[in-house]
């Protein structure tokens, strides 16, 4: 084994030749079950990581002989040195041919599959001929391990496969009249047009259409799925053609395998776009959703994935589950990956109807004993306040309630999210501030105390003590996170704003702060922009920092249109689960530089495209820092009267050149500066 | 298509390595036994990590590991279910999932692995079709072979598995007896907050047979009820048109133990559960009282058997003090949990009643846990599903037929 090798090097290696010697003696012995016995100790050698490589002639001597068993070892032992002895396989290519000769299918189709196994350049051309023999055999069982053995001998030579014919043959025996060859012929071919670079070896006709549905029923769970993934990539022509395969596809979600049943719904699924049949389209809808129900009775590890399509499911078809919430209910021992994809599509799900319900339940989570599940389930309580108008006020009854567990946790966690329904729902619920400032002390973690802080800003005219409580804050301004720094500089601008007169000192003593004493880029700046802002036009700042936000909507997590599409066509496979496209997290680096270009535009575009949504869901307190900064710029810019300063910066380009570092979000707003600068702007956003 | 397999034992090791498609490096399950050993526990981990060439997938059972990288994109679940078969597999040829198990009889582990899987891609997974092929390890075996030399290998080819058209089915079966039975098993799955109010319930089904019949009988069994079912899954054997359309499984059995059907039923709203979890609980200062009683519902006359309650505390308590009127509990200071096991309880036995206090090295000690409770019923069937008939068609004797059914506690939870 290489590694091994690698770990450690020959000339190093310790004396394990008393053992070999006697293995060596072994092997070579007149008893037989003395043969055998020693082939055992070897491939148990070779597991653990000995180099056994050096008895490779001694162990080949065993290879011929009427005991399987002991043929298998042999074999096992070949593959897993073929590579470092290949001129040493050539020994063992003759007892190969011989055995794809045998009477027995058993030893045939063994000795044809191991044949295949040994990726060895000199012995592929011995393989040709028993290939030929053998894909035509008269036992399927020979058959269809032949019909894999194509496939591995194209991974090595394509020209060979195709020259000899094994491909057209490949071809033909997805008529075979077994349905387990049909299967693996399928297989076989679908890994070759894979990495074919024409893509044109495995094109689905209509005879071979009509071949495919009726193996489809007969065929082992495992040759389903292949069947299925092919149906999936076949084009049908219109509405009824469509309507008609997925007629034979239904039956498949009666499957015990989870993997043929959710194979099975990404063939409707993408089937779906094509059928213009409304009735037909809502029975499929209906029988859709036992079966996904019933994969999450399954294990963990199969809800997991389970979970993860059906999000994407979710997107695309809302109606499939609108009324199974209840599954989705965590059980207190569900893995936390499962507790957390069931967390997600319970605020999927969640309607005016059922939203009592799942209050209640959500309310149970956050007293649960996993501190990220409890945070997870308080936010969702926001999610839920943000998406359903009319429930807003229970949702926020109950954050009221958590608040006075005084769990310290969930405490902070409530305040995050109350930050966002106050952005939702302007001066709807000022009314509970004051419980809020409550529980300033118990605050320790940035996020919450910059939501807290913003809260304070926001109704500082409503808040009597608000210039105390800034206060309280301010003197410890300079250990803060710089987040909590920021939207202190922006509330007391704010404050001030709202109540000059008792305030003066407050924000003349943070903006000197915050210019002089710190470190971090962005909050000098802000500082910056606010001072000059309040000195030359106070009309003006109140403008720009005190302006309508752009309201917030909730659609946790959406997926852009164009990525939902190309993830249903992958429903059930890696990309389904990483909510990713398959060439971002596959083997880096093997595919051609203008996929990788053409993958970063697309991603780009979708960046650009789901930025506002993210803008308003993230309830990352940072997305609502830009969002006021961006404001402030907007007003910078058409104000345009600044001064030129001592500070020397041309105003407009630099703020935006900075922007549109820090945030691709919100070029937007500064668009209408001049052409040059826009250039500029591009060229940056183009870098990342 | 998977590119290897990995077992690895509680530490870390690798137990078993086979690769389909090339070796991969062994530093790999060095950066998965990090991130294992990153958890608290072995069963949090993510079934599927991302690495920058593979993409580890990975089921953990009994203190095992299977993990298979994957370098391509494949179908997750694909994965998934092969690597659990894998596990059952195993378990039935050794009788238990287990390193030293796995370890004895590495020589069968490989040849199922090769048998199992060719190149990435499922091979032969019927239990039936490898036995056929592999011999099982037994005592017998492993006498016979060694005072004879006798190979344990069948000699003769699989054709009744590959060539029929009953792949699950071998020919030439004869029994002197014919007979064949069903086990009819209902988990209740359910959610039950601390009222007595039901927040989430489900039936999973499962009917188990056992067929010693001779030659290639055809059957056709008959529900009286099979409206019922909201969801079923049936053995590949089972004609699924004829259900639909007849409400019948129609089927050719595969021969011995074989999973028949599987069903998911929703508990009507007006039933009730079979037993009822009343919780009492109160903290107080620096410990707390309890009482909890079960009450039994809905169970057609039969006792509740093999009944017992886990009742978890707060890490911070350090003594119980209790009574109860009906088995023995005990409190085990490592989990923190009260393990009350009460046996079987009778209609006619008053309810149980378990009532106490316990004391906590922690002013106010957390509260919330769930208590969950296990149990069973004999000879009844929850939702009610009910076998009518079961004719015997292709062949000409009368075999002994019989059904059972029996009611267990899935994962049944209660909120305090």
């Amino acid at each position: 084994m290489t590694d091994f090798r690698i770990s450690r090097p020959n000339f190093f290696s310790t004396p394990k030749k008393g053992e070999n010697y006697e293995l060596r003696a072994d092997l070579n012995s007149e008893y037989r079950d003395r043969r055998k016995d020693a082939i055992k100790k070897v491939i148990a050698n070779m597991t653990v990581g000995k180099d056994v490589s050096g008895l490779f002639p001694d162990v080949l001597k065993n290879m011929q002989t009427d005991d399987l068993e002991q043929k298998k070892l042999v074999y096992l032992y070949l593959m897993n040195y073929a590579k470092t002895q290949p001129e040493l396989v050539i020994l063992a290519v003759n007892t190969f041919v011989k055995d794809t000769d045998d009477s027995n299918p058993l030893i045939r189709a063994l000795a044809i599959r191991t044949m295949g196994c040994i990726r060895v350049e000199k012995i592929i051309d011995y393989l040709c001929e028993p290939l030929r023999k053998c894909l035509r055999d008269e036992n399927p069982y020979v058959r269809k391990t032949a019909a894999i053995c194509v496939a591995k001998l194209y991974d090595l030579s394509p020209s060979l496969a195709i020259d000899n014919g094994f491909v057209s043959v490949l071809q033909d025996m997805v008529s075979d009249a077994n349905p387990m060859v049909v299967a693996n012929a399928v297989t076989a071919l679908a890994e070759i047009n894979e990495s074919s670079s024409t893509k044109d070896i495995f094109i689905i006709n209509t005879p071979t259409l009509t071949k495919l549905l009726v193996a489809l029923n007969e065929c082992t769970e495992w040759g389903r799925i292949a069947i299925l993934a092919a149906l999936a990539e076949y084009k049908p022509a219109d509405s009824k053609e469509a309507e008609h395969i997925v007629e034979r596809v239904v039956p498949q979600f009666q499957h015990v395998n989870g993997s043929v049943v959710l194979s099975a719904i990404k063939v409707v699924m993408i089937y779906m776009r094509t059928i213009k049949n409304d009735e037909a389209i809502r029975q499929l809808v209906r029988k859709m959703a036992p079966p996904l129900v019933t994969l999450l009775a399954s294990e963990p590890e199969v809800q997991y994935v389970a979970l993860r399509n059906i999000n994407i499911i979710l997107q695309k078809r809302p109606e499939i589950l609108a009324n199974e919430m209840r599954v989705f209910f965590c059980k207190y021992n569900d893995p936390p990956y499962v507790k957390l994809e069931k967390l997600e599509i319970m605020i999927k799900l969640a309607n005016e109807k059922n939203i009592d319900q799942l209050l209640s339940e959500l309310k149970e989570y956050a007293s649960e004993v996993d501190v990220d599940f409890v945070r997870k389930s308080v936010r969702a309580i926001g999610q839920c306040a943000i998406k359903i108008s009319e429930a807003s006020e229970r949702c926020v009854n109950v954050l009221l309630d958590l608040i006075n567990t005084k769990v310290n946790y969930v405490v902070q966690e409530a305040i995050v999210v109350i930050k966002d329904i106050f952005r939702k729902y302007p001066h709807k619920y000022e009314g509970i501030i004051q419980t809020l400032c409550q529980n300033l002390d118990a605050l320790d973690e940035p996020e919450a105390k910059a939501s807290l802080i913003w809260i304070i800003g926001e109704y500082a005219e409503r808040i009597e003590n608000a210039n105390e409580l800034i206060v309280t804050f301010l003197d410890t301004f300079r250990d803060e996170n710089s987040q909590v720094q920021l939207q202190l500089v922006t509330a007391t601008v704010k404050l001030f704003l709202k109540k000059p007169q008792p305030t003066q000192n407050i924000v003349q003593r943070t903006l000197q702060t915050a210019t002089s004493e710190c470190d971090n880029p962005d909050i000098r700046d802000r500082a910056y922009i606010y001072w000059r802002l309040l000195s030359t036009d106070p009309q003006a700042a109140k403008a720009v920092v005190l302006s309508d936000k752009p309201p917030i909507s909730v659609q946790s997590n959406t997926i852009s249109s164009s990525l939902l599409e190309e993830l249903i066509s992958n429903i059930s496979t890696l990309a389904s689960v990483y909510h990713k496209p398959p060439e971002t997290f596959l083997g880096r680096g093997r595919f051609g530089a203008d996929a990788v270009q053409r993958r970063a535009i697309e991603e780009q575009e979708e960046a650009s495209r789901e930025s506002p949504i993210q803008a308003q869901t993230k309830t990352n307190i940072e997305n609502l820092l830009d969002l006021d900064f961006s404001d402030t710029t907007t007003a910078v810019t058409t104000t345009s009267s600044l001064p030129s300063s001592s500070m020397s910066f041309t105003p407009t380009a630099n703020v935006d050149d900075l922007l549109d570092l820090f945030n691709g979000n919100s070029i937007t707003p500064t668009q209408p500066s001049n052409n040059q600068n826009n250039g500029l702007s591009n060229d940056l956003l183009n870098l990342f | 298509m998977i590119d290897s397999l990995f077992v690895l034992n509680a530490t870390g090791k690798i137990i078993i390595e086979k690769h389909w498609r090339g070796l991969i490096n062994r530093q790999l399950v060095e950066y998965f036994n990090d991130q294992f050993s990153k958890q608290s526990s072995p069963e949090d981990l993510l079934p599927i990590i991302p690495t920058p060439k593979y993409q580890l997938v990975h089921v953990y059972r009994s203190g095992l590991t299977f993990l298979s990288p994957v370098s391509n994109e494949v179908d997750a679940l694909l994965v998934l279910e092969f690597l659990h078969r894998i596990v059952d597999i195993l378990a039935e040829y050794f009788g238990e999932l287990a390193e030293l198990s796995i370890r004895d009889n590495f020589d069968i582990v490989y040849q199922l692995l090769e048998e199992m899987m060719d190149y990435g891609y499922p091979l032969t997974t019927e239990p039936n079709a490898l036995k056929e092929m592999i011999v099982p390890p037994n005592i017998i075996n492993k006498v016979i072979s060694q005072v004879a030399g006798v190979t344990s290998v069948v000699q003769h080819v699989p054709n009744g598995s590959t060539i029929s058209s009953f792949p699950w089915r071998k020919a030439g079966v004869k029994y002197t007896n014919n007979e064949i039975y069903f086990d009819v098993v209902e988990e209740i799955d359910a959610i039950v907050d601390s009222n007595g109010a039901i927040v989430s319930s489900e039936i999973h089904g499962l009917i188990q047979a056992n067929c010693r019949l001779s030659g290639m009988p055809d059957l056709t069994l008959n529900f009286v009820n099979p409206r019922v079912l909201d969801d079923y899954s049936f053995h590949p054997c089972v004609r699924y048109n004829k259900f639909e359309n007849e409400r019948v499984l129609s089927f050719v059995p595969p021969d011995g133990h074989f999973k028949l059907m599987s069903y998911r039923v929703n508990l009507p709203h007006h039933q009730s559960l079979p037993l009822y979890v009343k919780p009492q609980i109160h903290i107080g200062n620096g410990g707390g009282k309890f009482d909890i009683s079960i009450s039994i519902r809905n169970t057609d006359g039969k006792p509740v058997e093999n009944v017992l309650l886990v009742f978890p505390l707060a890490k911070s308590v350090s003594n119980v003090n209790a009574t109860c009127n009906l088995g023995s509990y005990i409190f085990d200071p490592v989990t923190k949990s009260i393990r009350w096991n009460l046996g079987k309880i009778e209609l006619k036995d008053r309810t149980p009643m378990l009532s106490g206090n316990f004391s906590s090295t922690e002013q106010t000690p957390e509260s919330g846990h769930t208590i969950t409770i296990d149990f069973l019923i004999n000879m009844h069937a929850i939702s009610g599903l009910k076998v009518d008939s079961l004719k015997i068609y292709n062949e000409a004797y009368k075999p002994y037929k019989g059904v059972r059914s029996m009611t267990k506690a899935g994962k049944f939870q209660i909120r305090t």
